[in-house]
C-alpha cells in the first residue's frame, strides 16, 4: 500500500511536469486522501495524555 | 515569475529533499527501520513539495498569475496540515515522561519532532508566499537548476517507493515496529518477524 501511494505521488509529479493540470490536481487529491486513510488505519493506539 | 519567487520555490523543494535524504540516511546509514507513521510523514513532505514543483512546472510553460501561485501553495498547506497532524500525533504518543521515543534522536530531537517543525515551516512559508501574490502574470525563464530540483524530488520519491517495498515485502501494510526488510526475508525464506504490539 505504502509503495503504491509513493508511486501515486510520483505519477502526480509526472502529470505536473507534462502540464496536465486537471489530471495533476486529481492525482494530488487522491494521494492526499490515500495518505489520510493510511494514517487512519495506523492511528489505533490511545494517546498517553489526558486533556 | 520573478527570479526571487523562482528561488523561493527551488529552495522549498531542495530543503524538503534534504530532509528526505536525511531520513533515508537514518534508515540505511544508522540502520533504523522507519515505522508506518514515519513513512506517512515522508509522504506528507513530498506532497508539500509538490506545490512549489507544480509552480515551477507551470512557469516553464508560460507566465504564472496569482491564481497559479495560490493554487500551488494551497496544495502545500493542505499537505503540511496532514503531515503535521501525523507528526504531532507521534510526538504526543511519546510525550509521556520516561518514554524513550521511537528511534535515536538526531541533533537532540527525534525525527518526528523535526518533521513537525518542517511542516510548520512549510505552512508559514506558503502563507507568506500567498500574502505577496503577484498583481499580474509573471514570466521568467526556468533554468536547469529548477528542472534539476524537480527531477531530484522525483528521484527521491522513486527511491522511497522502492525502499518501502523492500521494507514491507508483499504485504499491504507495514508492521507497527518494523525490525527487518520483509522482502529480503521472504526471498531468503527466513521466518516472518512478528509485529511487536507497542506504539511506533
Amino acid at each position: 500500500m505504502d509503495a503504491l501511494i509513493f508511486l501515486l505521488i510520483l505519477a502526480t509529479l509526472v502529470a505536473m511536469w507534462r502540464g496536465k493540470r486537471r489530471l495533476a490536481g486529481m492525482l494530488f487529491a487522491v494521494a492526499l486522501v490515500a495518505v489520510v486513510l493510511l494514517f487512519r488505519h495506523h492511528a489505533t493506539d490511545t494517546l498517553p495524555i489526558s486533556l | 515569475m520573478t527570479l526571487f519567487r523562482l528561488c523561493i520555490a527551488i529552495t522549498c523543494i531542495l530543503a524538503t529533499c534534504a530532509v528526505l535524504v536525511g531520513a533515508l540516511w537514518a534508515q540505511y546509514g544508522l540502520g533504523e527501520f522507519p515505522c508506518p507513521l514515519c513513512i506517512i510523514q515522508r509522504m506528507g513532505m513530498m506532497l508539500a513539495a509538490l506545490g512549489p514543483a507544480w509552480l515551477l512546472c507551470r512557469a516553464a510553460r508560460g507566465p504564472v498569475d496569482a491564481h497559479d501561485f495560490a493554487q500551488c501553495y494551497a496544495c502545500s498547506i493542505l499537505a503540511a496540515l496532514v503531515g503535521g497532524t501525523v507528526s504531532g500525533r507521534q510526538v504526543l504518543i511519546h510525550i509521556a515522561p520516561g518514554d524513550p521515543g521511537y528511534g535515536a534522536p538526531i541533533l537532540g530531537l527525534h525525527l518526528y519532532t523535526w518533521a513537525f517543525i518542517v511542516f510548520v515551516v512549510v505552512v508559514a512559508v506558503s502563507a507568506v508566499q500567498m500574502l505577496v501574490l503577484p498583481k499580474r502574470a509573471e514570466s521568467h525563464r526556468v533554468g536547469v537548476g529548477a528542472r534539476l530540483s524537480v527531477a531530484l524530488l522525483g528521484a527521491i520519491i522513486a527511491v522511497n517507493a522502492v525502499a518501502v517495498f523492500v521494507e514491507s515485502g508483499f504485504h499491504w501494510f507495514l508492521p507497527d515496529n518494523p525490525t527487518s526488510n520483509r522482502l529480503i526475508d521472504e526471498l531468503r525464506g527466513a521466518p516472518p518477524t512478528t509485529d511487536e504490539a507497542s506504539n511506533p
